[in-house]
């Protein structure tokens, strides 16, 4: 178990955090060098202004028309993706971590929130699954990449949550924990999870169409 | 080798000729080639981030009338359309069968609009017109283009205008429309090739070919304002452009560059437009880009902004309101794609005894189903457009319950379409340009 | 047969706990404590440890290991510090540097065991709930 702990919690991170870093500036350098040669209307258009003023619109719960017609979705997305972010950085056992290797620490939730905030994203993989089963046009969408990528991003908080209440195979289900959250730190840059860093990009470049081009809401 | 996800039952498969005689002439090899060569060397960045960055989450359905009007059956929602064209494309790296291409074709060419309601729904903005236009392009290079919109494209290609129109037939109507204007407007013209004047006022063929009287009232518009306009005379006159909806960018960037190229010739202040939403598209949007201008080399005024122009400057006097309660359906191409919902409110209120709004309405309205090309391609579709706009039926019989009896559509697509859909769905509402109503109750 | 099983367990049970509490008796210091920590401040619960018991484990005999000392220069000495509060030198809680006591702690213990392959290195092992 030392072995296998020392290796998760030592080298794999390294691993981890240098394909995730690495990977995400590769995929934003590529994507700007194909942008540059074969779609050069991107760089023309692309505006400051209107593109964060899309973003805005876009990242402020209910800031959308489509947003107020799926006020449950709405719900579950922001508290999921708020959650999914502030858990990890803000977590006291994580901060203790950094501390303790790179002496460097901020401030910490509470257990008892975090708590909290992961039930709050594992109950939102639940939904986005069932809503994933149930309704047909999202049904209509899926393959089985989808059903990876949400285990992928539940399963560190399931045995996080575990780990936390120490439950029967603490060990076992840290180390789990560890090597699921790398495995998420990985797979961000390298999979349909990289919206998270081409959000801003997408979506500036219609706030930017929109607004600068075509002077029209697009939220 | 990658088929059609949904198969269609063999009594609903439309016959097209277009579609039908392209699907034979594939060869696997030849589909492959070519779907290979569009999504390597005229696709790139936002191709890709608009296929990596999709969740898959479905939140695009609502924006589209086809999925609403169609019981929301999946396979009509934008993603959906997506996923049965373009993904399996990549997925299959071109190795799609040709019943799976003329599929395609289809679902780009006539069950989506390209009225870029849905980008306004997705969460990250992913430009679904765009890869629908890049499916149409595909589809073009490969010969499966619906046949009625291929013809067009035929006479854009052979004659610069929609509409087989002859030259000596264009400066016939025109010299047709002056003379009749004459009887009412004494003095008035329609200046052929004036060089130097303020105005270019360009029109789509099949305002010459089936409503020049259209082309009458614009006279009439620009005669009472007093007005330095001037029309040309040789092609470059039509600003419409089906070979945008094609995928036939070649010819696009032809039509364009005709159009400009007159309006530059003529060396005029600016181009005002009629009313007509996918021209304004393309001189606006589209077949600037494809000639590299980044913004149009002279400037374009839309027909919406033109009368609004006009009616602050106070350059027509009106000798009465129109009476009947109107409602106005925003077109797509001059909303989303120009931002004039506002201004076409402005002329509508200051025309208009009562206006009654469409809901939802300005960037959010639901198009009419007859843009993107899509009434362009003819009788054999005819009826999955018109069926496929039981929203716009609705909306429509909403705002007539409140008493709109006039619908204003300010755009050629739109008329199209929700005349169609009127008859259709026995609404009985009229349809109104915007230039019917100034026309009509203008001082002459 | 269900009234002799019950028995039985009942006699484990008074067993081990027996046992456990001459263990116990037998040691001085049970958990790692400072008066540093403020009992209603921590966030996790306290480390059990059996000092004695560890030493033996460990085969540690210089008190130094563990309760090490260093000079005005900042270098290690032969000198051990047991009986000085580690939080003495570890200040606790300061605002430019949080968790400085509890950073000592874990890299003390938890890297000697990282170290040795050998003892607790996760969360849940020495803060056992």
């Amino acid at each position: 178990m030392h072995g296998l702990y020392n290796f998760v919690s030592g080298p794999m991170v390294w691993i981890a955090f240098i394909l995730f870093i690495g990977g995400c500036l590769y995929r934003l350098v590529s994507l700007a060098s194909l942008a540059k040669e074969k779609d050069t209307a991107v760089y023309a258009y692309m505006d400051f202004y209107y593109a964060l003023r899309s973003i805005f619109h876009w990242i402020i719960p209910f800031g959308s028309e489509n947003m107020r017609r799926q006020p449950l979705m709405t719900l579950f997305t922001f508290a999921f993706h708020i959650c999914l972010i502030c858990v990890p950085l803000f977590l006291f056992a994580h901060v203790v971590l950094w501390k303790e290797s790179w002496n460097i620490s901020w401030g910490f939730l509470s257990d008892s929130t975090a708590d909290v905030m992961t039930l709050i994203v594992i109950a939102s993989c639940i939904f986005f699954l069932v809503r994933r089963l149930t309704r047909p046009e999202v049904k209509f969408l899926t393959n089985r990449s989808d059903f990876i990528i949400l285990a992928i991003v539940a399963a560190p908080f399931i045995t996080g949550f575990w780990a936390y209440h120490q439950w029967a195979g603490y060990r076992m289900m840290l180390i789990l924990h560890i090597l699921s959250g790398e495995i998420m730190l990985i797979a961000i840059p390298f999979s349909r999870l990289s919206h998270a860093i081409f959000f801003p990009l997408t979506r500036g470049y219609m706030g930017s169409e929109f607004g600068a081009v075509k002077n029209a809401k697009d939220w | 080798m990658g088929e059609p996800a949904v198969k269609i039952e063999e009594s609903k498969v439309v016959a097209d000729e277009g579609l039908n005689r392209g699907m034979e002439r594939l060869t696997p090899e030849k589909i492959e080639k070519v779907i290979q060569s569009v999504l390597k060397s005229e696709t790139g960045s936002r191709l890709k981030v608009y296929v990596d960055t999709c969740v898959h989450c479905g939140l695009c359905s609502e924006a589209c009338h086809f999925y609403l009007s169609n019981e929301k059956n999946p396979s009509f929602s934008p993603a959906g359309k997506v996923k049965q064209t373009l993904w399996e494309m990549l997925k299959q790296k071109g190795k799609v069968s040709p019943e799976f291409i003329r599929r395609a074709s289809e679902i780009a060419s006539t069950e989506c609009n390209l009225c870029r309601r849905c980008s306004m729904y997705c969460p990250f903005g992913i430009d679904i017109a765009y890869l629908m236009l890049v499916v149409r392009r595909i589809c073009h290079k490969l010969g499966v283009t619906p046949q009625y919109i291929q013809s067009t494209a035929h006479s854009h290609s052979a004659t610069m205008n929609q509409m087989w129109v002859k030259e000596d037939e264009w400066i016939d109507s025109l010299m047709w429309q002056e003379e009749e204007a004459r009887e009412e407007f004494p003095n008035l013209r329609i200046p052929l090739d004036k060089e130097g004047a303020d105005i270019f006022y360009s029109v789509i063929a099949p305002e010459p070919k089936f409503r020049a009287q259209l082309i009458y009232q614009a006279a009439a518009i620009m005669h009472k304002a007093g007005l330095d306009w001037t029309m040309p005379s040789t092609p470059g006159w039509d600003n419409s452009d089906m070979c945008m909806y094609t995928g036939d960018n070649e010819v696009m960037g032809r039509l364009k560059k005709a159009h400009f190229e007159s309006a530059m010739k003529l060396r005029v202040k600016r181009i005002v437009m009629g009313e007509c939403g996918h021209a304004f598209r393309s001189v606006y949007d589209m077949g600037n880009r494809w000639l590299t201008w980044r913004m149009p080399p002279v400037p374009v005024t839309h027909a919406i902004e033109f009368y609004a122009e006009l009616f602050k400057a106070g350059k027509i006097k009106l000798a009465k309101k129109y009476e009947q309660p109107v409602t106005l359906h925003d077109p797509c191409n001059i909303v989303r794609g120009r931002g004039l919902h506002e201004m076409a409110r402005y002329v509508v209120n200051e025309t208009c005894e009562k206006f009654i709004e469409m809901e939802p309405n300005r960037e959010h309205n639901f198009c009419c189903s007859a843009g993107g090309g899509v009434i362009n391609c003819g009788p054999p579709f005819r009826n999955k457009r018109v069926e496929g706009n039981k929203v716009k039926a609705e909306q429509l019989f909403v705002a007539k319950s409140k008493g709109a009896k006039t619908v204003i559509a300010p755009c050629h697509n739109c008329h199209g379409g929700l005349e169609d859909i009127i008859h259709h769905y026995g609404l009985g509402m009229e349809l109104k340009f915007l230039g019917d109503i100034i026309y009509e109750c203008m001082e002459k | 047969m269900k009234k002799n099983r019950l028995a039985l367990y009942i006699a484990i049970a008074v067993f081990v706990s027996v046992c456990g509490g001459i263990a116990f008796s037998q040691e001085d210091i049970r958990t790692v404590a400072d008066s540093a920590f403020d009992v209603r401040q921590i966030m996790r619960p306290p480390v059990r440890f059996l000092h004695d018991g560890h030493n033996e484990k460990a085969q540690i005999g210089d008190c130094n290991v563990c309760h090490h000392a260093y000079d005005e220069k900042g270098q290690k000495t032969d000198d051990s510090s047991e009986g000085t509060e580690c939080s003495e030198c570890h200040k606790p809680e300061t605002p430019e540097n949080t968790l400085a006591l509890t950073r000592a702690y874990h890299l003390q213990c938890k890297g000697c065991h990282a170290e040795r392959k050998a003892g607790p290195v996760m969360c849940g092992e020495c803060h056992v709930k």
